[in-house]
C-alpha cells in the first residue's frame, strides 16, 4: 500500500513538473512563446503569425517543421534567440532577444521549440 | 486716455481669459475622462506595475500616465476628435484586427481631454531637443541593422509597409515627441516593464538610440 502511494505520488510530482513547465521568471514557455514569438512565427509556431505578410523579403521558420528546425543546432536556436538571425547568418528580422529574456527562458523556448518540431537538431 | 486706458485693461482681460482656459482645459478634461470612464482601458497613474505577462495582457489599451511626454502638442486632440487606428491590430492581440472603434470626442472635449492628458508626464522623459529628421544612420538601423519594420509599419513609395504586430509609424513624425522614443528605447522597462518588443538598450549604443528615435520621429 505505501509502495503505491509513494509510486502515485512521484507520478504527480512529475507530472506537475511537466505540465506548465515555468522558468526561473515564473512565466510559462507556452506564454512566452504566445507573447513574444507567436507575433512572426503564429500561435501554433508554423510561420504564419501577423508579421509575416507577403512584401517581407524572408518567411519566419516553421517551428513545426522537422525538416527546417533540423537544420540547426541547439546552440544556432539559443544564438539566434538571444543575438537575432544574423547570428546565425539569417535576417534581421529575427530580433535579438538577449536583453529581453533571461538564459533560462531562452533555454526553455529552445526546448519548447524541439518539442513543436519533434525533432532533435543536428 | 481714456481710450488708451480701456484697450490696455481690454488687452489684459484677454490675455487672462486666454490663458485661464489652459488649466480649465486640464480640469474639463480630467472630468471628462473620469465620466467618461477612460480608466477602463487606460492607465493615467505611473509608475508601471505590470510584472507578468498576465499583467500586460489584462490591460485594454495604451497606458496614458505619460502621455504628455509621449505624444507631440495638438497630435491628441485631432486624434481624439476623429481617431483612427495606430495599431493594425487589437491591442495586446496577434490575430484580431484593430476594429477601429475607440469612441470619438466632440471638439470641445476632444480639446480638454488632450489638455488633461499632455498635463500627465514622466521624469524620466528629459527634454533632449532630438530632432526628428531622416538621418540615414537612423535609416539603417531600421531598415536593416534591426529590421524594425518587421513590427511596425511605415509608408513606402505611398503604400503601406511592413509588420502589423506594433503600433505603426505611419504619421509617427505628427504623433511622436522623438525625447520620449529615446528614452523608450533606452530604459523601456519605466514606461513598458512586460512587452512584445524585445529590449534594444545594450545592444543598440548611446548615439544609435539617438539617430534611430530621430529616425522613428520622422516617418509620416
Amino acid at each position: 500500500m505505501r509502495v503505491k502511494w509513494f509510486s502515485l505520488s512521484i507520478i504527480t510530482f512529475a507530472f506537475v513538473l511537466s505540465a506548465g513547465a515555468s522558468v526561473a521568471s515564473g512565466e510559462a514557455v507556452e506564454d512566452l512563446y504566445r507573447f513574444h514569438c507567436a507575433q512572426c512565427h503564429g500561435l501554433k509556431g508554423m510561420g504564419d503569425g501577423p508579421n509575416a505578410t507577403r512584401e517581407m523579403p524572408v518567411s519566419p521558420r516553421d517551428h513545426t517543421s522537422a525538416v527546417e528546425m533540423n537544420k540547426l543546432t541547439d546552440a544556432d536556436i539559443i544564438n539566434a534567440i538571444t543575438e537575432g538571425g544574423p547570428a546565425t547568418s539569417k535576417s534581421s528580422l529575427m530580433p535579438p532577444y538577449g536583453k529581453t529574456l533571461s538564459k533560462a527562458e531562452i533555454s526553455s523556448l529552445k526546448d519548447y521549440l524541439r518539442k513543436l518540431c519533434n525533432c532533435k537538431g543536428k | 486716455m481714456i481710450i488708451r486706458r480701456l484697450f490696455a485693461a481690454g488687452l489684459l482681460s484677454a490675455a487672462v481669459l486666454w490663458a485661464v482656459p489652459s488649466f480649465a482645459g486640464v480640469d474639463e478634461g480630467k472630468k471628462t475622462f473620469d465620466a467618461n470612464k477612460c480608466a477602463l482601458c487606460h492607465q493615467v497613474q505611473g509608475p508601471a506595475k505590470e510584472k507578468t505577462i498576465k499583467d500586460q495582457l489584462a490591460k485594454k489599451g495604451p497606458e496614458l500616465w505619460y502621455a504628455g511626454s509621449k505624444f507631440k502638442s495638438g497630435f491628441l486632440e485631432k486624434w481624439l476628435a476623429s481617431p483612427q487606428p495606430i495599431r493594425p491590430l487589437a491591442y495586446n492581440s496577434v490575430t484580431d484586427r484593430n476594429r477601429g472603434d475607440h469612441p470619438k470626442l466632440s471638439a470641445k472635449d476632444a480639446s480638454n481631454v488632450a489638455a488633461y492628458l499632455m498635463s500627465l508626464k514622466s521624469p524620466e522623459v528629459k527634454s533632449l531637443g532630438i530632432a526628428a529628421s531622416e538621418s540615414p544612420k537612423g535609416r539603417i538601423i531600421f531598415l536593416k541593422k534591426q529590421s524594425c519594420y518587421g513590427c511596425h509599419s511605415m509608408r513606402v513609395r505611398g503604400k503601406m509597409a511592413g509588420g502589423l504586430s506594433g503600433p505603426s509609424f505611419i504619421g509617427a513624425f505628427e504623433r511622436l515627441n522623438p525625447d520620449w522614443v529615446y528614452s523608450y528605447l533606452k530604459n523601456p522597462k519605466a514606461f513598458k516593464p512586460v512587452k512584445m518588443m524585445p529590449v534594444y538598450s545594450g545592444i543598440l549604443n548611446e548615439a544609435e538610440i539617438k539617430e534611430l528615435a530621430s529616425y522613428v520621429g520622422s516617418l509620416n
